[in-house]
């Protein structure tokens, strides 16, 4: 018991979620095996999670210093948007994108992700607005600037090429959606882990007058994170493009939440200073799997999703409490 | 640790136990799922209620209906493709959003899923779209009980849910028709031809407010989704212009029994949801049997005997499913 103990505490946030992840594929073993456990509903999953979890993984950063983002779903909308907006000036609404020019509508997406995340670093660092004050009000100048856009509806006349080139599985196996989450989870992850950059920011998180006295610049590690938060966003968002065939100034919009309840499940604390990319991730998987479970039961109401979410929230606090030995100290 | 553990592992079981039950049931002939655009709204309550009692009847099938939990393009999207991982044989939908909804239909007909659209027919990836009625027909049909109202004449301006929704834009531009040709003393606001409620009561009730304020030669408003029409009667009620305006549209008979007998709404334009669920079920059936529709299908279903192809559409049904409601029969319809 003691050596399981030890290797559950050596990281906690991953194994107490990895714990309710194989209850819930039991439950749903016992209730559903034929209906879940199918090649194609491990697929659909693993095509449906890249475009919120991206997301949750810029706000993580966030919220490893201290701050939060939720602007996510603003830059990921007005992203598509303006990305749909050049695919129509440069090819005209029926004609058809070269492959090759994806490049360079990720390029611009990267460029206008960074934008918007150095506008909430400049707020955050500079200017001195708490960051859920400074992103709020980010979200709503970007999603306004998308409704004024497209006047509030959806485009959908625009080359389909990348579109069809996103919603491909390679070699019929692997969504093409997963390989590019892995890609920018490994690059955070590689941030994280491997250059200073982790251990500063967590940090900062944890003290932000000490770490200014500690000679770290805290303006120049909250603009790095925000941009980095932001480029994560305007991804999800051509995720999102890709999926939908479309764009609208209002979709995804219940995602803020969801990413900000991954976190936190995540093991990352709201306050700041700690938190590791493998329990977000397992969260973010966690999470869709528990509502993709939830739909295979026709008799139980979708209202049950955040309900179940909510319930393991608490859950995995509970266990954090009770694993951590806090009830013997009281 | 272990104790609760053990009491997690316990507790999981009991769940899985009280769910089963439901979850051996037999293998049924189809699985056909209803998705309707959320599953808290009365419209789609009262489709539901449709749908279970359509299952009941036809124990031999797995017919069920199922929403997300608040009216989003997108959950309602990945909803679908949940259901086509699952492998479904038909989906029967009410599309939020046109456009990101056709992408998502698309999957399923490349799946071999029946699919059955209801109030969506500018899809294209669909088996068929159910229509209660021909759209133009029952804006004209709105139309006729505003005018009616109004005495007429005066200003008027449209509501929609959205300006992307399909069939609410039809129904108002067949009501602008109609009163170009029959009521020649009606003029149409030209500064707001056409306003969003977003399915939305109170948004329905400020934009009206927000109208009658800006401009007060209004005089009616016509209602499309079954939230525009009570959410401008509480507009006309709060601004004490009950007999000087007028609205008129789609609504609910019970939520709006009040308004109806108050006078505040003289009458409201319906289909009843229960039975365009029933039709959609009906027809998904049909198709998944492979028989042969003719000219004229009849589905068996109250207001969709003789329903028939658009013209110059090969997917869109129209159905006959149109009533009055106003405060003498408001209390007959049971929801």
């Amino acid at each position: 018991m003691d050596t399981v103990k030890r290797i559950y505490n050596k990281n906690r946030e991953v194994y107490r979620l990895l714990l309710i992840i194989v209850l819930w594929m039991i439950f749903m073993a016992i209730t559903k095996f034929k209906k879940f456990y199918s090649f194609k509903n491990f697929q659909t999953i693993a095509s449906q999670f890249p475009e919120y979890g991206l997301m949750a993984l810029g706000c993580m950063l966030c919220m490893m210093t201290g701050g939060i983002d939720l602007s996510c779903v603003g830059v990921a909308n007005l992203t598509s948007i303006l990305v749909v907006n050049l695919l129509i000036a440069q090819f005209g609404a029926e004609g058809s994108m070269p492959l090759g020019y994806t490049v360079v509508l990720f390029a611009v997406a990267v460029v206008l992700g960074a934008v918007a995340g150095a506008f909430n670093g400049f707020l955050i660092s500079t200017v001195g607005v708490p960051p859920i004050l400074a992103t709020l009000g980010v979200n709503e100048l970007l999603t306004g600037i998308s409704i004024v856009l497209t006047g509030g509806s959806p485009v959908s006349s625009f080359p389909k090429e990348f579109c069809e080139l996103f919603s491909t599985n390679i070699g019929g196996v692997v969504p093409v959606r997963l390989v590019m989450f892995i890609v920018v989870a490994i690059v955070i992850w590689f941030m994280l882990e491997k250059t200073d950059y982790g251990l500063k920011i967590k940090l900062l998180g944890t003290n932000q007058n000490v770490a200014k006295f500690s000679g770290l610049n805290n303006v120049g590690l909250l603009m790095k994170t925000y941009i980095t938060a932001g480029i994560c966003s305007a991804l999800g968002g051509m995720l999102m493009m890709s999926n939908y065939a479309s764009v609208r100034a209002d979709y995804g919009s219940q995602y803020t939440m969801q990413a900000i309840l991954i976190v936190v499940l995540g093991g990352v604390s709201p306050n700041g200073g700690t938190g590791k990319l493998s329990g977000v991730c397992t969260a973010i998987v966690l999470l869709k799997l528990l509502e993709s479970g939830i739909n295979r039961f026709h008799n139980i109401s979708s209202y049950y999703i955040s309900l179940i979410w909510g319930g393991v929230l608490i859950l995995a606090l509970v266990m954090d409490y009770f694993s951590n030995g806090q009830h013997k100290k009281v | 640790m272990k104790k609760f553990l053990a009491m997690v592992l316990a507790l999981a079981m009991i769940m899985a136990l009280g769910m089963s039950g439901a979850a051996f049931a037999a293998d049924d002939e189809y699985e056909i799922v209803v998705v309707p655009k959320d599953s808290s709204n009365p419209w789609f309550v009262r489709m539901k209620a449709g749908v279970d009692e359509y299952a009941e009847l036809n124990s031999d099938h797995e017919i069920y209906q199922k929403g997300t939990d608040e009216i989003d393009a997108t959950k309602q999207a990945q909803l679908v493709e949940d259901l086509i991982a699952q492998g479904v044989d038909a989906i029967c939908v009410v599309p939020v959003d046109i456009e990101s909804m056709d992408a998502a239909l698309k999957k399923a007909m490349d799946a071999g899923i029946v699919v059955i659209a209801h109030e969506g027919a500018a899809l294209t990836n669909v088996n068929y779209d159910i229509e209660a009625f021909s759209n133009s027909a029952y804006g004209a049909f709105i139309m006729d009980n505003l005018a009616q109202a109004m005495g007429e004449e005066g200003v008027y301006t449209t509501m929609v849910a959205d300006l992307t929704n399909g069939s609410h834009n039809e129904w108002a531009d067949g009501g602008v028709a109609h009163q170009k040709e029959a009521y020649p003393n009606m003029t149409l606001l030209e500064a707001m031809p056409r306003v969003e409620s977003h399915d939305n009561g109170d948004t329905a009730y400020n934009v009206a407010k927000e109208l009658f304020k800006t401009y007060p030669e209004l005089k009616g408003i016509m209602g499309t989704s079954s939230f525009d029409a009570p959410g401008v009667a509480r507009a006309i009620e709060e601004l004490g212009l009950v007999d000087k305006a007028f609205t008129s549209g789609t609504g609910m008979p019970a939520d709006n029994a009040e308004l109806l007998k108050s006078g505040v709404v003289k009458s409201l334009t319906l289909w009843d949801p229960a039975l365009a669920g029933q039709a959609m079920v009906s027809l998904a059936i049909k198709v998944l049997n492979g028989e042969e529709l003719g000219d004229v299908v009849d589905l068996g279903v109250d207001g969709y005997t003789e329903l028939q192809l658009r013209e110059g559409s090969e997917t869109v049904l129209e159905g006959q499913g149109w009533v009055t409601i106003d405060a003498e029969n408001v209390d007959s319809f049971g929801f």
